[in-house]
């Protein structure tokens, strides 16, 4: 069980024991289909992806809650 | 009545109608309550499930009838997002419609959505900056293509449990994106960018998106219309037949799926919408050679046809180093099931064997793993001219047990009578049978028949019989029903 840190996108993204995510402090959930291993979240709900660090880029890049465009 | 055409070929007073109703629901803020419905519905509501057809065709219907509100035009359509003729540079990402690609940030700058004039929100409602597409930039390069729906519209049954983004075999699950070839999902992530979230809605072309899954769906329904809804019950709440669905308001029409399974009776019109032609299943000729055919995408199911002259036992199997999945339909009904096989063959080839009474069977053949590819062969045989043995009935002897388990079939039955006198012969069970008497001596001439002379829907002959063997003919009421019963003959 690893823990990981990283900022992305303006986003910190932690994963405690390879399970727990958050960004920016936020408790993230997820499902994590074992029979596939892959991860999806409601935050995206029209893709799946091959790991936990890759839903959480791809959460910090595309939700409105937590990307950081501005016009 | 809503007609909905193809977006590329909206004249530019349409284009204009649609960009303007849009715009007007915005500024009165009834647009940014759908992204919010959509938004905060929970996931297993609306995605990944049974009703999640029902439930954006509900979801479209509404916007639809709000932009013919502040248009005054009652016919006013959403209109859909052919995606075979959709890509990139086609006229519907123009600036007198949706506006194109975004910038290198994924901006939009172009259009009538185009930031400085189209705020997107987030799940709270609150302005979240401008409009975001990456057109092909998140993994799914490209749009489905035409031969990618005609395979999803090949998928029945509409669905099954689990019920879920598992469900195999299952025309939602590949239409909405997670097995097959990859529909629904495929178009938002293509436009990629504020079409990603659950806030999708905040781009207008969600709903020309799901105005095509809701147009594919119709035409789905009208090419099996023996294929309802599934779950009917029995499935999680929200998902079933008659359950409310979640995050649906009261409105114009009911929030349960059985409300909204008529597009017609909604009032919707599609342009064009005739339904392509169902795929023209290959004929295999029983006792033949065995027909080579491959599964070359992963998904993809294989159709054949075959006609049996007359009523016996007959063999389908497969073989090759393919693992299949067969699915036997008919008679005469190719969407009328009556069994289906994984690995009853060699390996982990499919096969089935029964009583097959005359007509035209089809055959569906898929891989067990939706995910593969592979090659195989298929064959029908007749296992004998003659039906299996007729079963004999006693007289004052045991009731034998048996099963209608195809359409159309019908069980035979023989007895002698060696006394002149009353008898009686029945059925039992929950089946509705339908039994016609034959003899004496001879299975050709009906001399009785009754449908629900017995108990409940069940069938009884009573007369009186000469010596000599006569023959019972037992079916479902329905040419299509199928059911257990039981069935005896006492004197008197």
């Amino acid at each position: 069980m690893a823990d990981y840190e990283e900022s992305f996108e303006g986003c910190t993204i932690e994963i405690i024991g390879d399970v727990d995510l958050s960004i920016n402090g936020k408790e993230i959930d997820y499902q994590h289909d074992e029979g596939k291993n892959k991860f999806s979240s409601r935050y995206l709900p029209y893709t799946q992806y091959d790991s936990l660090l890759e839903l959480a880029r791809a959460i910090a890049k595309h939700t409105v809650e937590f990307s950081h465009v501005k016009d | 009545m809503a007609i909905r055409k193809d977006a590329n070929i909206l004249t530019a007073a349409e284009r204009a109608e649609f960009v303007a109703a849009i715009q007007a629901l915005k500024a009165e803020g009834i647009y940014d309550q759908f992204v919010l419905r959509h938004a905060n519905a929970s996931m297993g509501d609306i995605h990944r499930c049974s009703a999640f057809l029902p439930w954006h065709r509900r979801f479209i219907f509404d916007l639809e009838l709000e932009l013919q509100r502040v248009s005054g035009n009652p016919n006013l359509g959403i209109p859909y997002w052919n995606w075979p003729s959709g890509g990139a540079n086609v006229s519907m990402w123009n600036d007198d419609l949706l506006g194109g690609n975004g910038d290198a940030g994924g901006v939009v700058r172009t259009g009538p959505f185009r930031s400085g004039q189209w705020t997107v929100i987030n799940s709270s409602g609150l302005p979240a900056g401008p409009l975001m597409r990456e057109f092909g930039q998140n993994g799914l390069p490209t749009l489905p293509t035409q031969a990618e729906i005609n395979q999803v519209m090949a998928v029945t049954p509409y669905d099954v449990s689990p019920w879920n983004m598992n469900s195999n075999p299952s025309f939602r699950n590949q239409l909405e994106g997670w097995i097959g070839p990859n529909l629904h999902n495929r178009g938002h992530v293509w436009v990629g960018g504020s079409m990603l979230p659950m806030t999708s809605p905040n781009d207008p072309v969600f709903f020309m998106n799901h105005c095509m899954v809701d147009k594919i769906w119709h035409e789905w329904q009208l090419r099996f219309p023996n294929q309802s809804y599934l779950p009917a019950n029995g499935g999680p709440f929200g998902q079933n037949l008659t359950d409310p669905m979640g995050s649906t308001p009261s409105g114009q029409i009911g929030a349960r799926p059985i409300d909204v399974l008529d597009s017609a009776a909604l009032g919707i019109v599609y342009d064009g919408a005739a339904p392509p032609p169902p795929p023209q299943p290959l004929l295999i000729v029983v006792g033949a050679n065995p027909t080579q055919a491959d599964i070359a995408t992963p998904g993809e199911t294989d159709v054949f046809r075959f006609d049996i002259p007359a009523f016996g036992p007959h063999t389908m199997i497969t073989s090759g180093p393919s693992d299949t999945f067969m699915t036997l339909f008919g008679p005469n009904y190719p969407n009328v099931e009556v069994t289906s096989d994984d690995d009853a063959g060699e390996n982990f080839n499919s096969q089935i064997t029964r009583n097959l009474s005359a007509g035209t069977y089809y055959l569906r053949i898929r891989l067990y793993s939706p995910n593969t590819t592979g090659n195989y062969a298929v064959g029908v045989r007749s296992d004998g001219t003659a039906p299996s043995p007729i079963s004999e009935l006693i007289v004052g002897g045991a009731s034998i047990n048996a099963t209608i388990s195809a359409a159309n079939e019908s069980d035979v039955y023989r007895f002698n009578i060696t006394t002149e006198n009353i008898y009686t012969i029945e059925t039992s069970g929950t089946t509705d049978t339908f039994m016609t008497l034959h003899g004496p001596n001879s299975q050709i001439p009906e001399i009785d028949r009754n449908d629900d002379g017995g108990v409940s829907f069940n069938a009884l002959i009573r007369r009186q019989l000469s010596p000599g063997e006569y023959f019972a003919r037992v079916r479902h009421y329905s040419s299509i029903g199928i059911g257990s019963y039981s069935i005896r003959i006492i004197q008197g």
